[in-house]
């Protein structure tokens, strides 16, 4: 009995190893034309994101393309990082799976006062500065996206996109991607790119196949 | 006999005639000085109250460039908007507990955020933002967000009396993000209380609102005559000041009043000053008396005379010349008393001058507490930065009030200029490279076409305050990545300079005012500045027998023209040995 039990047990073990090896083997990759800046750069060049007619967007334009879906959760998900360097985020926009820690290490020789007010994540870190210990850090568990600000440099901005999924990945300022190591299947793909631009399209992966999805 | 009375009656008509008009002529002099200082007062207290309006506007112009406020207000937060304020203004809402109202302090009383409808944000049971009725909050309401800030004058302690009349200003909060104005900040303040000292201390000051007059310690029937009278006077007139004369209770006053907050989405209020009137009009009945007297002895010594001239007609014209002497001397004696009097009016004049120094003071003494606790070790390195910031805010502050100083001085006629000989080229060159040292230039390109060695009659540092002062304008408004250019020449006499910059034009109502004190353009609400700038720089620049005009503003380029008088023998250059 005890036996039978057990047969069952490493019988419905490999049942749900099955899916997971073909897991990693299909990957889509193309372009997201990307919207023309709405003005050149009036700041300095090292602001990433600018503002315009109300809308946050990176600068120069890239976007964050992901697959949407039931994906099973990899614990523990590493901490990433977003400094504060020559009062500015860097970098200004990071893509982070929910659950993920981030730290904010202050590299400049002045204070920093990292907060958000958005509702994905309100947090205040207070004024810290180069050598605090620990690095002050926040976790992200509700996805959306969250502007961050510096108390103390007003102009200072920055995203932390939290998205539901651990499939996701940069474009360069092309617009080019590839997103791999993806389960075959049926899934909706979204492209982020700007605080009121996203959009989305439905694919359908071959199993260790290639797929090609620009957008639009 | 018939000679004597004949005498008697030229001497008689002549006599009186010649002393009711001096009488009256001497009357109205008196009156017309008396007008006069009042007036010199009144604008004396408006300077003061407007140099504080400028302070306070730019505090809530930083306050309403905090992070925390704009993150409550752009990123959905509301909630987080008044305990955020909170923080941010707890500085400036401690300041009001035990300090008196005054123009070096510049607490609040309270303050509140209006939704973009112009409606006031309720801030719920948030803590700390001063408790105000909802008869008073309802007087903070606007027709629609301000894209200025705004001036107005709220009526408080209805319920508690006596009732009195807050400052508030309503700072437009522009979003970053798309440059719409998202809200506006309220601050209330309590007006500075002044006109308690000095020569006019029996003055009462009070304003004028909504039909109403608030005006401590006058008798409320008396406010509400004048209040009504004040109501009629401004339809009538739609004048911005006026005076006008009232009687209460049998004791005749003066009253002044002007605009306060003129262009304000809030409703007008008037400065209002009344001046009892008792005491000067019983000197006034003293002169007559006086004059009355010498009238009566001169005419007495008249009757004499002719009585004598009538005895011995010999010497009737000797008699003339003695009593006309008499005459010239009673004259003498009122003149001299005139101008003890005209002195005394004169005093009061001083009084801006002397307000501009009295500020000076304090910031000083201000400035060097700050720096020696800066010295001292005892402070945490978020103390020190705190506290040199505040080092580098007093640092404007003395900026500014040596500005009014200047100006004032200028106003009294005791600015006295150093000429010597200037080389201008050499200035200029040095101020374009300390403004290409800025750091904050924003990738300005500078054009200069200075011709080499152009020589100006001037003194050295007031020169150069025109021209930093022209050359910051050009920085300040204008566009990123944009031009200055920077031109001199010679022209009949003249060195001619002109500064011009790229950037919005100003608007063509607002040119002729550029040079007004206070003003401050419209395409630079973002801009730093006090509006005293051009006006001192145009003041002295006349001061230099020259002038400052706004040569051209439309399209994208806006044009200064400063006029100086050039060295004399300018072609002769000193040269070394």
């Amino acid at each position: 009995m005890t036996r039978g039990i057990m047969l069952l047990a490493l019988a419905a073990t490999a049942l749900a190893l099955a899916p997971a090896c073909s897991y990693g083997q299909s990957a889509i990759e193309g372009r997201v034309e990307l919207p023309k800046p709405p003005h050149a750069p009036v700041m300095n060049k090292r602001y990433g994101i600018v503002a315009y007619g109300g809308v946050l967007s990176p600068y120069p334009p890239v976007a964050v393309v992901y697959l949407e879906g039931a994906f099973p959760r990899v614990a523990p998900l590493p901490t990433q990082r977003m400094a504060q360097k020559d009062l500015a985020f860097v970098p200004e926009l990071l893509p982070v799976q929910v659950g993920t820690r981030v730290e904010f290490p202050n590299l400049d020789d002045t204070y920093h006062n990292i907060f958000s007010y958005s509702p994905a994540k309100r947090f205040d870190l207070g004024r810290y500065r180069r050598d605090e210990t620990p690095v002050p850090s926040e976790v992200f568990d509700v996805a959306g996206m969250v502007t961050l600000r510096c108390d103390i440099h007003e102009h200072m901005r920055a995203i932390i996109l939290v998205l539901d999924t651990p499939h996701f990945v940069l474009t360069d300022t092309d617009g080019r991607y590839r997103l791999q190591g993806l389960p075959g299947g049926r899934y909706v793909l979204k492209a982020w790119l700007d605080s009121r631009t996203t959009l989305s399209r439905a694919v359908d992966l071959p199993l260790g196949g290639v797929l090609r999805a620009d957008f639009p | 006999m018939r000679l004597l009375l004949a005498m008697m009656l030229v001497v008689s008509v002549v006599a009186v005639s010649t002393l009711l008009f001096t009488q009256r002529n001497l009357s109205a002099r008196v009156r017309l000085d008396f007008e006069s200082e009042l007036q010199v007062e009144v604008s004396a207290l408006h300077a003061l109250q407007r140099f504080r309006d400028a302070a306070l506007a730019e505090r809530c112009r930083i306050l309403a460039g905090k992070p925390r406020i704009h993150a409550a207000l752009e990123d959905g937060a509301l909630d987080l908007l008044y305990p955020s304020a909170h923080d941010e203004l707890r500085g400036m809402m401690e300041a009001e507990d035990g300090a008196e109202p005054g123009p070096g302090n510049l607490g609040a009383d309270f303050y509140r955020f209006l939704d973009p409808k112009g409606g006031v944000i309720d801030p719920g049971g948030a803590s700390g933002v001063g408790r105000l009725e909802p008869a008073e909050e309802s007087q903070l309401v606007l027709p629609r967000l301000p894209e200025r800030p705004q001036t107005g004058y709220v009526i408080r302690g209805a319920a508690t009396l006596p009732e009195t009349v807050d400052e508030v200003i309503a700072m437009p909060i522009v979003s970053t993000e798309d440059g719409e104005t998202i809200s506006a900040m309220v601050l209330g303040f309590r007006p500075p209380a002044l006109g308690s000292e000095g020569p006019g201390a029996r003055v009462k000051n009070g304003i004028w609102t909504g039909g109403r007059l608030i005006l401590p310690g006058f008798p409320a029937a008396a406010c509400e005559q004048a209040a009504a009278e004040i109501t009629r006077a401004i339809a009538n007139a739609g004048a911005g000041h006026g005076s006008f004369e009232f009687r209460f209770g049998g004791s005749p006053y003066l009253l002044f009043f002007e605009r306060l907050n003129a262009g304000s989405l809030y409703p007008a209020a008037y400065e209002v000053s009344v001046h009892p009137l008792a005491e000067a009009l019983s000197s006034q009945r003293q002169l007559i008396w006086e004059f009355a007297g010498a009238g009566a002895l001169a005419l007495l010594a008249a009757f004499i005379a002719s009585e004598v001239i009538s005895r011995r007609l010999s010497a009737p014209v000797e008699r003339l010349v003695i009593d006309s002497r008499e005459s010239r001397e009673h004259w003498e004696r009122a003149e001299a008393a005139l101008e003890t009097t005209s002195r005394e009016l004169q005093r009061s004049a001083r009084f801006s001058a002397d307000a501009s120094h009295q500020l000076k003071t304090p910031v000083t003494v201000l400035r060097s507490g700050l720096e020696d606790l800066l010295a001292g070790e005892t402070l945490s390195p978020e103390a020190r930065e705190e506290v040199s910031r505040l080092v580098h805010q007093t640092f404007r502050l003395a900026s500014v009030i040596e500005d009014l100083l200047l100006l004032s001085r200028m106003d009294a006629g005791r600015l006295k200029i150093q000429f010597s000989r200037l080389d201008l080229s050499l200035l200029l060159g040095s101020l374009v490279d300390d403004l290409s040292a800025m750091p904050d230039s924003r990738g300005l390109r500078v054009e200069t076409d200075v011709p080499a060695s152009l020589w100006i009659a001037g003194e050295r540092r007031y020169t150069e305050l025109i021209l930093q002062n022209l050359l910051e304008n050009a920085r300040k408004y204008n566009q990123p990545g944009g031009r200055i250019s920077l031109a001199a020449r010679a022209e009949g006499g003249w060195a001619i300079v002109t500064v011009g910059n790229t950037g919005p034009a100003i608007p063509p109502e607002s040119q002729k005012l550029v040079f007004e004190r206070f003003h401050r353009g419209t395409v630079g609400e973002n801009v730093p500045g006090h509006g005293i700038g051009l006006n001192l720089a145009r003041e002295l620049a006349r001061v230099h027998g020259g002038d400052l005009r706004l040569a051209r503003s439309d399209g994208d380029w806006t044009e200064f023209e400063l006029r100086l008088k050039l060295a004399e023998s300018a072609t002769v250059a000193v040269s070394p040995p």
